[in-house]
């Protein structure tokens, strides 16, 4: 409602006021939004909402606690940003000893593949005979990046116990056949103390 | 927008503080700090420097009515934003200077920050990790921060528009699983 009570005439779209939040408009169009927010306190009032939605979701996006491809600006702005990163990198069939400290804020595991001409791409993560447990289908990747960037989930990794752990990277076409762009094995050793929360 | 006839118009408040009424003063207060304090989250992004907004640009609001120096009594919201936009870079200034004297002495003594979501955190990261993998993506490079949010459609070679798309209809399905899941 405006100040006397009435409804906004010519309410703001929602998707407008998150990109206003994000800082992601155009000056001319960010001075529109401003002026019809210092006149119209019911587009106020939803630009609070989707603030608060936005605070939550960037202490998720901070937390570390979520599996997810993101890409090298992200590696680099959480670095940046004073997070302890703790990162690996592996080409196909390669393998990567690796473990995770109580104070690691962040991990990236980067996997080196040709992705060029894969319409969709899966990320399978298989036991260390090979039987799959997880799988992220058609994952974001760019044909020419030479590789994906992982961010895995630090509440699964802090939990996990020392185990062999298989990623492969998988082009799918469109009838579901797959192809292996890369297999990479990853032995994780479990350094912190006590025991662990969840079995691989 | 104007106001209707339950509360003093904008420009009624204008003139009864030139006419030196306290309660016009409070009223235009009471208008005008949400407004100013959403302007500041968002410029300044932090709780306490928009907090510290809203006082400044009321006080020198205030001192522009009772000096009558608002021309024309119908744009006090664009005085008061024009205000807003004013005193920001100004303290734009002031922090540049300030980051310069941190970087000579140490980013140890900026305190952490500690302003809370008010969502249920734990709710939303699984309604978060329950989204299919390219939105996910989007949503946590657009909302790390303002630098991964602009680069995000460059990384995942999309559109800017295609990311927006994505974005938007991630945040829909977000606030339905919020809305639905117990």
């Amino acid at each position: 409602m405006t100040p006397g009570g009435r409804a906004c005439p010519q309410p703001i779209d929602d998707a407008v006021l998150v990109d206003y939040w994000l800082a992601l408009l155009a000056d001319a169009e960010q001075d529109v939004v401003e002026e019809h927010l210092f006149a119209c306190d019911e587009c106020g009032d939803r630009l609070r909402q989707a603030v608060d939605l936005a605070e939550a979701l960037r202490g998720i996006a901070r937390s570390g606690m979520l599996q997810v491809v993101v890409d090298e600006v992200f590696v680099r702005q959480a670095a940046a940003s004073g997070r302890r990163v703790r990162q690996y990198e592996a080409g196909p069939g390669q393998t990567v000893h690796c473990t995770v400290s109580v104070d690691d804020d962040l991990l990236f595991a980067r996997l080196a593949a040709d992705l060029s001409g894969a319409a969709r791409v899966d990320l399978s993560w298989c036991d260390g005979r090979g039987v799959e447990r997880r799988r992220l289908a058609d994952i974001p990747v760019r044909g020419d990046a030479g590789g994906i960037v992982l961010q895995e989930s630090m509440a699964f990794l802090k939990g996990l116990p020392s185990a062999t752990m298989i990623a492969r990277l998988l082009a799918v076409d469109a009838e579901g056949a797959e192809r292996v762009l890369g297999e990479y094995t990853f032995e994780h050793t479990r350094t912190i103390p006590g025991p662990p929360a969840q079995e691989w | 927008m104007t106001v209707g006839s339950s509360e003093s118009s904008d420009a009624e408040l204008v003139q009864r503080i030139a006419d030196g009424d306290n309660d016009a003063e409070a009223e235009v207060c009471r208008r005008m700090a949400p407004r100013i304090r959403l302007y500041g989250l968002r410029h300044l992004r932090s709780a306490a420097a928009a907090d510290d907004l809203v006082q400044q640009v009321l006080l020198k609001t205030i001192e522009a009515l009772r000096a009558s120096r608002l021309r024309d009594p119908d744009k006090l919201s664009p005085f008061v934003l024009g205000t807003c936009r004013m005193t920001v870079i100004d303290q734009r200034r002031t922090a540049r200077r300030q980051e310069h004297l941190l970087g000579e002495f140490g980013g140890a003594l900026v305190p952490a920050s500690h302003e809370m979501p008010q969502l249920d955190g734990d709710r939303l990261a699984r309604c978060v990790q329950a989204l299919k993998e390219r939105d996910r993506t989007v949503v946590i490079m657009s909302f790390y921060d303002e630098k991964t949010a602009a680069e995000s459609s460059r990384a995942l070679g999309l559109s800017e528009a295609n990311v927006r798309v994505i974005r938007h209809r991630a945040i829909r399905q977000l606030r339905a699983c919020m809305e639905t899941v117990a």
